[in-house]
């Protein structure tokens, strides 16, 4: 389970205050796959951010009960003046996780062959997609939270996530930031909707779809 | 209950290993590269930067000074004081530059300093090593008369020098004006580090402000160990102990701080 309680998150800039989000409370049960809807802005990436552990909320209580990845984005942790290898050793060593099997998943899901031994500066960002999400399936979580990211890469790529994700690790939680409607009525069974920093749950995600339509 | 207290404590311990041993590789990696003599550069700065200084010193004063070889004396004040200087610098903006590895949630900020501070250290002790033992060859250093005072005074330049850099790290990132002060700070209190000076070399008066500085009775520690009876130091182990508990419990404190309003991209 994961419980957030009384969550506020504000960006200060000088003296300009931002409030993303505005006590903020839900939980996510094992199992559920929660997508996010909300406009640009509206706070999907904090939202993550702040359950991933990668920002602290300003304020309020964010209580994990299962092991849960790093976010999987665009930009996703890399350190660009190092090589996919050097990376997924990095991966390795800080989730004491064995290399030899995690180069060999790395190198078979993400089919870079010889660009693996070039820095990570050098890739697309298709091709980085594809290492973050290599790196995090080679281990094994029980909460994924994803950022878009499944929309990024071809065709083939789309398809191997995807069955990765929705098919082998159903069983998993999820939490999904998407602008896709196709992808959340498809593999999501809870939505919330980010609105004015607030976070507002539905159990019927065909209904949640309809409201985000229309903001 | 206290069973569980236990595990908890002794599996975030092997975490924290972990993490620290594979930032190290990766940082080594990132900043000196596989090539050529890869990661034994970091000894290189402080060697010769300590041995140059050393050698300018020996032709501007002479042999000798207040009985003890120039060279040994200039170098056993050159290494500490890189350290110094190198892990205060080392430590500005140091969340910034490596924010994205807060994606992973084991990863703390303090393992940054802590880091790239193990690695001075490791840096200036095997310049040291490396240097005394040359010189020691060709006589010009003399054996450490007690090796355990020696290496207590070591560790102590060491705590406190950490203590500063977790305090550093914070503020640089709340504060930019002050990055622009630490250059020209670390300049200035080059004379109350004990480089130049033994206190013994002082009038009492200047002795005692000058026994303030937690460095200098490391320092003269440090001195004490390599000379022995040859001269008299003046110390006292709880100053540079008491500051350095002082600075960490601060820099942790800031650092916390820092974390909680850290924006990562």
């Amino acid at each position: 389970m994961i419980v957030c309680k009384n969550i506020s998150k504000s960006y200060k800039h000088g003296a300009a205050r931002k409030q993303v989000l505005d006590n903020v409370n839900f939980v996510i049960g094992r199992g559920d796959r929660v997508a996010l809807l909300g406009r640009n802005g509206a706070g999907k990436t904090t939202l993550i951010k702040l359950i991933g552990g990668v920002e602290m909320p300003t304020s309020g209580r964010i209580t994990r009960g299962m092991s849960i990845s790093w976010p999987l984005g665009f930009a996703g942790g890399f350190q660009g003046s190092l090589t996919g290898y050097d990376n997924a050793r990095f991966i390795a060593r800080i989730y004491g996780h064995d290399y030899k099997d995690m180069k060999a998943f790395v190198e078979d899901f993400t089919e870079l062959g010889r660009q693996l031994a070039m820095p990570v500066k050098t890739y697309s960002s298709g091709m980085r997609a594809r290492l973050a999400f290599a790196l995090s399936l080679a281990i094994e979580f029980d909460c994924y939270l994803i950022d878009e990211i499944i929309l990024v890469g071809d065709q083939n790529f789309q398809r191997k996530c995807q069955h990765e994700l929705f098919e082998k690790r159903k069983d998993r939680t999820m939490i999904l930031a998407s602008h896709s409607i196709e992808v959340v009525r498809q593999f999501c069974n809870k939505a919330f909707i980010i609105h004015q920093g607030r976070v507002t749950a539905y159990d019927d995600v065909d209904h949640a779809v309809d409201l985000y339509s229309a903001l | 209950m206290s069973g569980n207290t236990l595990h908890r404590l002794k599996n975030g311990w092997r975490v924290q290993v972990r993490v620290i041993h594979a930032l190290m590789i990766r940082e080594l990696h990132t900043r000196f590269g596989r090539e050529n003599i890869g990661f034994l550069w970091i000894m290189v700065e402080p060697l010769l930067f300590a041995g140059l200084v050393a050698i300018i010193w020996r032709f501007l004063k002479g042999p000798d000074e207040h009985g003890m070889s120039i060279i040994a004396f200039v170098i056993s004040g050159y290494i500490p004081i890189t350290l110094f200087r190198h892990g205060v610098s080392r430590s500005v903006s140091i969340f910034v530059a490596n924010s994205s590895l807060m994606y992973h949630r084991q990863v703390k900020i303090i393992d940054f300093v802590l880091v790239r501070f193990l690695i001075e250290v490791l840096g200036s002790m095997m310049a040291y090593v490396f240097i005394a033992t040359i010189l020691i060859l060709f006589d010009q250093f003399p054996l450490p008369s007690d090796p355990g005072l020696f290496v207590a005074g070591w560790t102590l330049y060491s705590l406190f020098t950490l203590s500063l850099c977790f305090m550093i790290a914070p503020l640089s990132e709340l504060s930019e004006i002050l990055e622009k002060f630490i250059p020209v700070t670390t300049y200035v209190m080059v004379p109350f580090s004990g480089l130049f000076t033994m206190a013994s070399w002082l009038s009492p008066k200047m002795r005692e402000y000058l026994l303030w500085s937690p460095f200098v009775n490391a320092m003269e520690m440090m001195r004490k160990g390599i000379w022995g009876d040859q001269i008299t130091a003046y110390y006292n182990i709880w100053n540079p102990l008491g500051c350095s508990l002082v600075a960490t419990v601060l820099g942790l404190a800031l650092c916390r701080k820092v974390r909680k309003t850290m924006t990562v991209e």
